[in-house]
């Protein structure tokens, strides 16, 4: 469960200061498929990086499964990103120097897990996404769609709680994000991961169990 | 983990990597020739000093080292020969002679010029005067009694050629004067051409009728290894003490004056290549590191967003500059290696010393120090030139960092 109180970000430009989110007070329960959306600049990627502990807020409060985590030093909060929550990125962002099964394992490294269970976990969630048989291959040998589901297999490699996608679709075409929408639903479903995405594309966003609206940088309807 | 992917991403970019590493290896291998090359001065030159006059230990009666040079005569040895035994006795002693060195008066009949002059054993000197060179005429040999070397300029001085009848005149021990008829037996030069324009060598015999003595003034000891010089110096000064000797030992370094400012020229020298090749090297790695933390900010924003510790993301950067240096200094060793071989085959020729006459061939010398050094080097200025980086890299904002992937 996250719970987000009174959160405000501010971005400051010289004299200027930008109102990125502001006032957002929100709380997304476990196992929930959610949708953020809103146009371009309204603050989507800003507060999923606020609930992805990526960010700090300018003010507010933000908690983890009961955890306070708004005030929790930088090296610690990397250890809460490891273990208990998934990212996926619009560009895919895998490293181009590992293969695919590497790519997956890197999350397992960071969280100790030992060989044998590393490599058992990563054919498992390959398995899950479809792509055992590319498991030696460089990233850039698959197609977007296949990229993402690599993205989303290191996201799942470790288990976590909640797994957060930034436009995931928003470089694939409108079938193969749809196929990517419907295979993270389909794991919110069996393994009740939380899953909070963020889109403009309508379509997309129908999937979703929830809906939250962002308009510069503030809640329109809940 | 952190070391395949730093492994991969150092190769990425093979070009670049190539020119790094060529920079690291050109600068372990000039470290190497230097070092070679100067090794191989230095122990030139030092064999030259050794084996031309000081030999590696030379034995006085106590003071003369010091005060000797005003009154020589005070300072002489009569026991010499169950020293010289003794001498013998240790292991690593070669070779041991008496020498005995008085100045006086060289004359013609025509023309009058004084000299330095060494009384020498011409059969125990020969491997100890290697180089003093003979220009013509003969060497000094053991039966000689009534016959004289010059050194060149003193013979041009005083226009004496080999074969011509000469007159030595000195004070004798007594403190009177005494002459001597000798004849030039040939005429030598050294790598000193300041000794050669007033040296003159006789048999020792010859030297001890001249000053009318027995006794010598100095034991000069060659051995079989240079190393050894201060073992051997250690076993003879407890030798002498037990048996009550009053002698002082004076090894071949604390003589080799010009010998120690050369080392002292050369280090200095060196160390001043050692900085610039160390500066080159930090640079060239600091600018390839410095790229890569540019082109790889969105990489390092998704490390760091899925967990990845700053302390994490700096040991990527440090342990990709260090396989630089590693892979770098091995290359240099090789390099290092091959060059050093063929140029010693072919051999420098080299001018001679300040004050010397002798042409001679330098080669690189393979020290194992040079080597560990120039590795060491490169492996610990691709850290150095890491850590700016690294630094760089880790503080990157995450959420500003990830807007850089496209
Ligand atoms: N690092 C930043 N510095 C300044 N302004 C920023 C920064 N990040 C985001 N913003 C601003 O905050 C607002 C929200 O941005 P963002 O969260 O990226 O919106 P979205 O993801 O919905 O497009 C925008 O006006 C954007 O320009
Ligand atoms: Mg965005």
């Amino acid at each position: 469960m996250v719970t987000l109180e009174e959160i405000s970000k501010n971005y400051y430009l010289g004299s200027t200061v930008v109102n990125a989110v502001s006032d957002i007070s929100i709380t997304v329960n476990d196992g929930e498929f959610m949708a953020l959306v809103g146009p371009s600049g309204s603050g989507k990627s800003t507060l999923l990086n606020i609930i992805g502990c990526i960010e700090k807020p300018t003010s507010g409060r933000i908690t983890l499964d009961g955890t306070d985590v708004t005030d929790v030093p930088t090296d610690r909060l990397a250890d809460i990103r490891a273990r208990r929550i998934g990212y996926i990125f619009q560009t895919f962002n895998l490293l181009p120097v590992l293969t695919v099964s590497e790519n997956v394992e890197y999350p397992l490294h960071l969280q100790g897990v030992d060989k044998a269970e590393r490599r058992r976990r990563v054919e498992k969630v390959l398995h899950e996404v479809g792509l055992e048989r590319f498991s030696t291959h460089k990233p850039a040998e698959l197609s977007g769609g296949q990229r993402q589901r690599v993205a989303i297999a290191r996201a799942l490699v470790g288990s976590p709680s909640m797994i957060l996608a930034d436009e995931p679709t928003a470089n694939l075409d409108h079938k193969t994000g749809m196929d990517i929408l419907t295979k993270m639903k389909e794991l919110n479903q069996r393994l009740g991961i939380t899953f909070i995405f963020s889109t403009h594309d309508q379509k997309i966003m129908s999937i979703a169990d929830r809906i939250v609206e962002l308009r510069d940088g503030r809640l329109s309807n809940n | 983990m952190f070391l395949r992917l730093a492994l991969r991403n150092v190769f990425r970019n093979r070009v670049r990597s190539l020119i790094t590493l060529a920079a690291i290896a050109f600068g372990s291998t000039s470290l190497i020739i230097a070092g070679g090359f100067i090794e191989d001065t230095f122990i030139q030159l030092r064999e030259s000093y050794i084996h031309s006059f000081l030999g590696h230990l030379q034995i006085y009666k106590k003071g003369f080292y010091e005060k000797g040079g005003a009154r020589p005569f005070d300072y002489m040895m009569t026991d010499h020969e169950e020293i010289t035994r003794e001498i013998y006795s240790v292991e690593g002693v070669r070779q041991v002679t008496p020498r005995l060195e008085f100045s006086g008066l060289l004359s013609t009949g025509e023309t009058t010029i004084s000299f330095i002059g060494q009384g020498v054993d011409p059969e125990g000197e020969r491997q100890i005067s290697s180089f003093v060179q003979l220009d013509k005429g003969e060497n000094l040999a053991s039966g000689d009694k009534y016959h004289v070397i010059l050194g060149k300029g003193l013979a041009h001085g005083i226009m004496a050629d080999v074969g011509d009848p000469v007159i030595l005149v000195a004070n004798t021990m007594g403190g009177s004067i005494n002459g001597l008829d000798v004849v030039v037996k040939g005429i030598f030069f050294t790598s000193s051409k300041a000794y050669d324009d007033r040296a003159l060598r006789v048999p020792i015999k010859t030297a001890q009728r001249l000053l009318r003595t027995d006794e010598i003034q100095s034991l000069v000891v060659l051995l079989d290894d240079t190393a050894k010089t201060d073992l051997v110096k250690e076993r003879l000064e407890r030798i002498f003490e037990e048996r009550g000797h009053d002698l002082e030992i004076i090894p071949w370094y604390e003589m080799a004056d010009f010998y120690n400012k050369t080392v002292d020229l050369y280090k200095r020298q060196f160390f001043v290549l050692k900085l610039i090749i160390g500066i080159i090297v930090v640079l060239s790695i600091f600018n390839t590191m410095n790229m890569s933390v540019l082109e790889r900010i969105g990489e390092v924003g998704t490390i760091m967003a899925i967990g990845t510790r700053r302390s994490g993301v700096v040991r990527l950067f440090l342990l990709e500059g260090i396989i630089l240096g590693f892979f770098g200094g091995i290359l240099g060793l090789v390099g290092g290696y091959v060059l050093a071989s063929i140029i010693s085959y072919i051999g420098i020729p080299m001018p001679p010393p300040p004050g010397a006459t002798i042409y001679w061939t330098a080669a690189i010398r393979i020290v194992p120090g040079v080597f560990a050094f120039s590795f060491a080097l490169a492996l610990v200025t691709a850290l150095f030139s890491s850590v700016y980086p690294a630094y760089k890299a880790c503080r990157l904002e995450i959420a500003e960092a990830l807007r850089h992937n496209v």
